[in-house]
């Protein structure tokens, strides 16, 4: 369902004033943002995308996501060209920015859910319909509040609602229990694992520092590191390839990985 | 455009006004400055009295009456010059961006559609800035032809929005400096004929600001105002607004694609 060959990414970084003025030939550095990333994932399965900061993991969900465009390698989403499909692709995927903005704060919970859902084309019944269902999903009580008067767990909510609207086979979550107390956090991966992968049967990949939130959220783990991606597959198989008790649990995993790769460089 | 593009226009639209009505006071005192504005060019015109009488025999000899549409009307230039870029650079900083992209609305629905807002407000102000004139300062408007006026206003808004998105386009290729902006917008207000007639000007001067937008749509917009000239008599001003239109608008739409494409691919569009 989605099948990732060979994927790469830089960005360029701007030129300081000094290196403008003294050498304005010179090429800008560049920073390898992901380097030659392949994977295979199927339908209805939770992938985790671990790795410490500037692994490369929200670039390699917002190229999934036709945000970005790559520099190289192909990607096949439900059999549609990432490069030459993406509103194919667009009307298959959603995403969730772990972020409390991303709303419009003046407005009223409900009319920034309106508002995106005629973007997305829905009839005016169906949307008000399908409002009311996702904030019976999500437990969402009142949606008639200013949206900056909601809590932050409720923000992220607010976050899952606006995706699901769109009804999206596949769900990219950046960082979804950022800023979250623990909780909330708790609570939201419960929502996630049950009721958005197990009743409505939608396929996630979220990224995240936390070992414990992808080994309890993931069926799946593809641990990142300077663009590459180091290990991937349930998490017993990674053990096993590393020499691991299989049961081992994901940090000593993740602390492997990353030491055997300091030893490297 | 389908059926879906005008209520995705109407969902922004009402978005705008909401989020504007909800800074009442802010709202009250964008439209409460304008009567500074008239105030401060009705004394100007009363200093400079008859002796600005022989360069305004065109636009009916009143110097209140010129400046203060030459003003009002100028507001379109920096709506059009501005409001195409910020609408992309306010949805990156309300972190709405890449939900409105991954939703079935081009950028360039979301770049029209954003700026309906400032289009109309920029209208309101226009006609505050008109209605003070008339009530309070005696602006005569008893001869307006408005078909002319209305002829005017629209190559006016078209041509100076195809200024605006090359100016977007430009922005989101060099993120700041935009010569475009500069050009049109800076130099208009000197050349274009806002606050003075451009027969005050040098001959070769004059010839230069004959290539800015702005010149012809203020000349139109004053003469259908305070003249009630016809749409015939203003051939020349509408020939060259629609020759702005012709070159600038494709240029525009064609750069802006571009740019989209290019930020696309260097990730400017969605890291800020």
């Amino acid at each position: 369902m989605i099948e990732v060959n060979n994927i790469t990414k830089k960005f360029f970084l701007p030129k300081s004033l000094k290196e403008t003025l003294f050498s304005p030939f010179k090429k800008n550095k560049e920073i390898i943002a992901l380097s030659n990333v392949s994977l295979k994932l199927e339908q209805g399965k939770i992938l985790a995308l671990l790795g410490p900061n500037g692994a490369g993991k929200t670039t390699f969900i917002k190229i999934l996501a036709t945000l970005i465009l790559p520099d190289s390698g192909t990607a096949k989403i439900f059999g549609y060209d990432l490069i030459t499909q993406t509103q194919q692709i667009k009307s298959k995927v959603g995403i969730v920015l772990g972020e409390e903005k991303g709303f419009y704060w003046r407005l009223t919970g409900r009319q920034n859910l309106e508002f995106f859902g005629i973007l997305y084309e829905l009839p005016k019944a169906k949307l008000r319909k399908r409002i009311a269902d996702i904030a019976n999903l999500l437990e969402i009580d009142d949606l008639d509040k200013p949206y900056q008067t909601y809590s932050t767990g409720m923000k992220h909510r607010f976050g899952l609602a606006r995706c699901l609207i769109a009804e999206p086979e596949i769900i990219f979550m950046d960082e979804p229990t950022k800023s979250l107390d623990p909780k909330n956090s708790h609570q939201l991966r419960i929502f996630i694992k049950e009721k958005i992968v197990r009743k409505l049967g939608r396929t996630i990949i979220f990224t995240t520092h936390q070992t414990k939130e992808a080994e309890t959220l993931a069926d799946k783990i593809a641990i990142m590191d300077k663009g590459k991606i180091r290990a991937f597959g349930e998490l017993n198989e990674i053990n096993h390839r590393l020499g691991l008790r299989e049961d081992a649990p994901l940090e000593e995993t993740f602390l492997k990985i990353m030491q055997a790769e300091e030893n490297e460089s | 455009m389908n059926l879906n593009f005008f209520r995705k226009a109407f969902v922004f639209l009402k978005r705008d006004l909401l989020i504007n009505a909800s800074y009442k006071f802010a709202f009250l005192f964008d439209l409460g400055s304008i009567i500074f504005s008239v105030l401060t060019f009705f004394f100007v015109a009363r200093l400079f009295g008859e002796k600005a009488l022989i360069y305004l025999t065109n636009y009916g000899g009143d110097y209140f009456s010129f400046v203060l549409i030459g003003i009002a009307f100028s507001g379109y230039l920096s709506t059009a010059m501005n409001s195409f870029c910020q609408t992309i650079s306010e949805e990156q900083a309300y972190g709405t961006l890449e939900a409105i992209i991954l939703s079935p609305t081009k950028i360039s629905t979301l770049v029209i559609c954003g700026s309906i807002w400032n289009f109309l407000f920029t209208s309101l102000r226009i006609i505050v800035y008109l209605i003070l004139g008339w009530l309070f300062f005696g602006l005569d408007l008893s001869k307006i032809n408005l078909v002319s006026s209305m002829i005017i206003l629209i190559l006016t808004i078209i041509s100076f929005s195809s200024l605006g998105i090359i100016s977007a386009g430009l922005v989101l290729v060099l993120k700041r400096g935009d010569p475009i902006n500069w050009l049109f917008n800076g130099l208009s207000r000197f050349l274009g004929g806002v606050y003075f007639p451009i027969s005050i000007l040098p001959l070769w001067v004059q010839k230069i600001s004959l290539f800015l937008p702005l010149t012809h749509s203020l000349e139109g917009v004053r003469k259908s105002l305070i003249l009630g000239t016809s749409i015939k008599e203003l051939t020349p001003q509408i020939f060259m607004l629609s020759i702005y239109i012709l070159i600038f608008l494709p240029l525009g739409i064609l750069g802006f694609k571009a740019a989209i494409k290019r930020a696309k691919k260097d990730g400017s569009l969605i890291y800020t």
